[in-house]
């Protein structure tokens, strides 16, 4: 537990660009903007997990816990991870 | 051996150098972190795989279906929910802040930032109403005809952004129980702590429904 007056800088600095990327976000998904849909489909995921992480590293200080924790919290994400690239993958094949 | 300490928000205490109230033994791995705070991480753990699930089966419904979006069927309102997303980002801002006053021993500060967290709570509850049912006649999904049942699209619509709006609901009462208790000098920083924890969690969440279910 952190004690004392840290800095809120880094607050705000999160919070401008959760604010930025889901302008971003909104625009690449406007269909008249024109942007090819796998593209799309790879800006917006990508977006939306550095939008994730920057929740959990930041507002949720994973990024001050100990390794152990880190660790505990992220590791299990391989799975249902292996088994989203594994639904792509199918789904690829099968067009 | 080294301790772990809290700052209590006991009322009258407003700074940590005389607001000590708990003292756990340092863990080996996981250092100053509480059983609370851990039991939270795990439990979200559980809760980030429901979510997955429901994504994942989203997923694999939505890449099978010859027809996902029907005609007749209306499409998501993205700029108002766009907003609400907006709401979420802020409320997890004056959660934070609200975790830093707690550390910091400031009781009314934590109370305040809770108070306002709440708010955008409730208010992103009222807009998911406004969203399914309408605040006023003739609007709302529901009446535009996406309905539960009829579609894959509209069952995992309800399905996935309903347990999200159930989580905003369970978090908000956390967040009002945990500011009356800390109106009454009940809590301690570690307890604002794992409140943020779960709210948090609650917009991370939002992020990624807001992406799979609105803007793909």
């Amino acid at each position: 537990m952190t004690q004392g007056h840290a800095s809120r800088k880094p607050y705000w600095i999160v919070f401008g660009s959760l604010a930025i990327l889901t302008v971003l976000e909104i625009i690449v998904a406007t269909p008249s903007v024109g942007i090819p849909k796998k593209p799309m489909v790879l800006a917006l995921i990508t977006m939306a997990l550095a939008k994730a992480s920057l929740v959990g590293l930041f507002f949720m200080h994973l990024r001050s816990e100990r390794r152990a924790l880190k660790l505990t919290v992220a590791l299990p994400f391989l799975f249902p991870a292996i088994y989203a690239l594994v639904l792509i993958a199918e789904a690829g094949w099968r067009r | 051996m080294s301790a772990i300490a809290t700052a209590s928000l006991e009322p009258g205490s407003q700074s940590a150098a005389h607001a000590v109230a708990h003292a756990l033994p340092r863990d080996e791995y996981f250092g100053d972190a509480t059983p609370g705070k851990i039991g939270m991480w795990i439990f979200l753990l559980s809760d980030a795989f429901s979510f997955g699930g429901l994504l994942l089966a989203y997923g694999i419904l939505r890449g099978g279906a010859a027809v996902w979006h029907h005609p007749g069927e209306p499409s998501l309102g993205i700029p108002f929910t766009a907003f609400l997303t907006f709401l979420l980002i802020c409320s997890s801002v004056t959660m934070v802040l609200a975790v830093a006053a707690a550390n910091e021993g400031h009781r009314r500060q934590t109370m305040l930032f809770l108070a306002l967290t709440a708010l955008g709570g409730i208010g992103f509850l009222t807009g998911q109403f406004h969203e399914y049912f309408g605040l006023t006649p003739g609007h709302g999904l529901v009446h535009e005809g996406l309905i539960f049942g009829q579609s894959a699209y509209a069952n995992t619509f309800y399905v996935t952004t309903s347990f999200h709006g159930a989580h905003v609901l369970t978090g908000t009462i956390y967040i009002l129980v945990t500011l009356a208790r800390t109106a009454a000098g009940k809590t301690n920083a570690n307890d604002i702590e794992v409140l943020g924890l779960f709210w948090h969690f609650v917009d991370l969440i939002w992020i990624l429904v807001f992406t799979f279910i609105y803007l793909l």
